[in-house]
């Protein structure tokens, strides 16, 4: 399981762009649960496809994957809708919710069914539960399998016909954090081969190491999408402590800093650097009790975001 | 499709269900088979051998591969794997078309392992009470030939309203109540009753009618073999249809 992480296929798929265009899903008259959505991601990176829980994601996954016909609008995976792919396990791995397994059946049954359908050979089942750390639990029956084990096993499915997009929805979820760090060695090594790499997550930080780019969704609707560093610069910021904390704020405001008063001595800066903070304190003769950088980072940014404030 | 098709079958031996609907089919043709010939008023002479061998289907043993049937679509809704199925198969014809083939071929292994089973016991059992069973005998044909095709139809009825129904508890109650509860119903409805020729019942006893009467009730006459085995037909393919182009097509959600 710590062992670095390897697929059997060495040779890079092809390229498997995915864009959603304009897609709106109602459910009934009156629950909008995506509204016009549009976005692109990009072969050779990890995409985090991020919201708070309800707002849309997994039912935009579905579209995408054609489990869910969209009210209107359309998506494509590598040019074609999913549905018109010929072989999709090959070209597209799925993970969704963690429980679509009959509980009867062991894990290694389930995968040779997929690789029966596929007209992949059986041994390419072993393959990839060695590769998700299943192994030894490969002919048990997936009833006794814990949370963290069936996110394994639907990992396991999605990487079945060696596919050229992944798209998985929660990956993340039940996994202990030894698991995730390997999940996400996993999802760099697969985006490093040139593949699509797509995971939604309600959950900030379990993106925030690992995706290139984020997308990120609030009531169904696109809130932003862009690179970690396009998405979180301009958002850091220097807090200084004073006891002259009123005159050096007036003294910041004159050299076009935006200042904010925390507390009766802290002031949060933008604008300017924490040595351009300092020198205008020394050059005022103002006593400084702190001073330093803070990165408010994606997890401000993405709170902002999606409860509807901008900075 | 024949990808399809296998990764079916694999779907049905990589888990248990079938082993006990076959238990049932096995016993429940080797105990008609001893409550026939066993009572001291049991099959003593060649005429009742036909009614004896036909007993499996109006017993009615179909009921193990009608179950069967329901179960390779509900099963899929009931346990999600609906979603890999169709991530790997979009179609839902194609889907549907496989568990056709499969389960047809399912129902036709259940039926023979019936019709044996009843062979197995019967002859030799009789043939000690010097009641020969003449495998030659139209009648006796007719019969073994009536089970076959009921039990295989039944299986595919069966697949068909798990697919029109999908939810698997919904589509086993109502079946098993409409087979065995609201047929019965129907026959003792003035009016309604002449509609009974056209149930899977009716269909049913129109395929395993050899001699005498038609007629069930007053003014209700079955229809003809060949009538019956279309009736069966229909009441298998048309809820297979109708779930391939609505029900199945609905969001998987």
């Amino acid at each position: 399981m710590t062992a670095p992480p390897q697929t059997a296929h060495a040779a890079a798929p092809v390229s498997g762009r995915i864009v959603v265009e304009g897609l709106t899903k109602d459910f009934g008259a009156n629950i909008r649960a995506v509204d016009q959505l549009s976005f692109t991601v990009e072969p050779g990176s990890v995409t985090g496809f991020l919201g708070p829980n309800g707002a849309g994601k997994t039912t935009t996954l579905r579209m995408v994957l054609g489990l869910v016909s969209p009210t209107s609008g359309h998506s494509t995976v590598g040019g074609q809708p999913y549905k018109q792919l010929a072989n999709p396990s090959r070209t597209v791995g799925a993970a969704l919710e963690a429980s679509s397994f009959h509980p009867a059946r062991t894990a290694r049954n389930h995968l040779r069914i997929l690789c029966t359908v596929a007209g992949i050979p059986d041994n390419r089942a072993d393959e990839v539960l060695d590769l998700v750390g299943l192994y030894d639990a490969a002919r048990r029956k997936v009833r006794g399998y814990s949370m963290g084990m069936r996110q394994r096993l639907g990992l396991a499915q999605a990487l079945l016909g060696d596919p050229a997009v992944l798209i998985l929805d929660e990956p993340a979820n039940g996994l202990d954090p030894e698991g995730i760090r390997w999940l996400r060695g996993l999802l760099r090594h697969l985006a490093g081969e040139g593949r699509t790499v797509l995971i939604s997550s309600h959950q900030l930080n379990e993106v925030q190491e690992v995706a290139d780019r984020v997308v990120i969704l609030n009531k169904g609707r696109l809130v932003r999408q862009g690179s970690l560093e396009e998405l979180t610069a301009g958002t850091d910021r220097v807090v200084v402590r004073s006891p002259g904390a009123e005159q050096l704020q007036s003294a910041l405001v004159g050299q076009q800093a935006q200042v904010q008063r925390r507390e009766e001595q802290l002031l949060e800066v933008r604008g300017l650097s924490a040595a351009q903070v300092g020198h205008v304190a020394f050059t005022e003769g103002i006593e400084l009790h702190e001073l330093h950088d803070e990165r408010s980072g994606l997890e401000d940014l993405f709170f902002q975001l999606t409860s509807g404030v901008q900075t | 499709m024949i990808r399809l098709v296998r990764g079916e079958f694999l779907k049905l031996r990589t888990t248990q269900v079938w082993f006990w609907l076959l238990v049932g089919t096995i016993a429940l043709s080797a105990l008609l088979m001893v409550g026939g010939i066993a009572p001291s008023d049991g099959v003593r002479s060649a005429d009742k051998v036909p009614d004896l061998l036909g007993s499996y289907v109006t017993a009615p043993g179909y009921i193990f591969v009608f179950v069967l049937g329901v179960l390779a679509v509900t099963t899929e809704y009931r346990y999600e794997t609906i979603t890999p199925t169709v991530l790997q198969t979009p179609s839902r014809w194609s889907i549907i078309s496989a568990k056709l083939i499969a389960y047809s071929i399912v129902a036709v292994l259940f039926a023979l392992v019936a019709i044996l089973v009843e062979l197995a016991v019967a002859v030799p059992w009789l043939s000690s009470k010097n009641v020969s069973v003449d495998l030659g005998n139209g009648e006796v044909q007719h019969a073994l030939l009536g089970v076959f095709g009921v039990v295989v139809l039944f299986g595919i009825i069966g697949l068909g309203v798990g697919a029109l129904l999908r939810n698997q508890i919904v589509a086993v109650v109502v079946g098993i109540v409409f087979l065995l509860v609201v047929q019965n119903i129907i026959l003792i409805i003035p009016g309604v009753r002449n509609a009974w020729p056209y149930t899977p019942n009716g269909g049913l006893q129109a395929i395993m009618h050899t001699t005498g009467s038609t007629q069930v009730v007053d003014n209700v006459h079955l229809v003809a073999t060949g009538a019956g085995v279309l009736v069966l037909l229909l009441w298998a393919v048309i809820p297979a249809i109708a779930g391939a182009a609505v029900t199945m097509n609905r969001d998987i959600t």
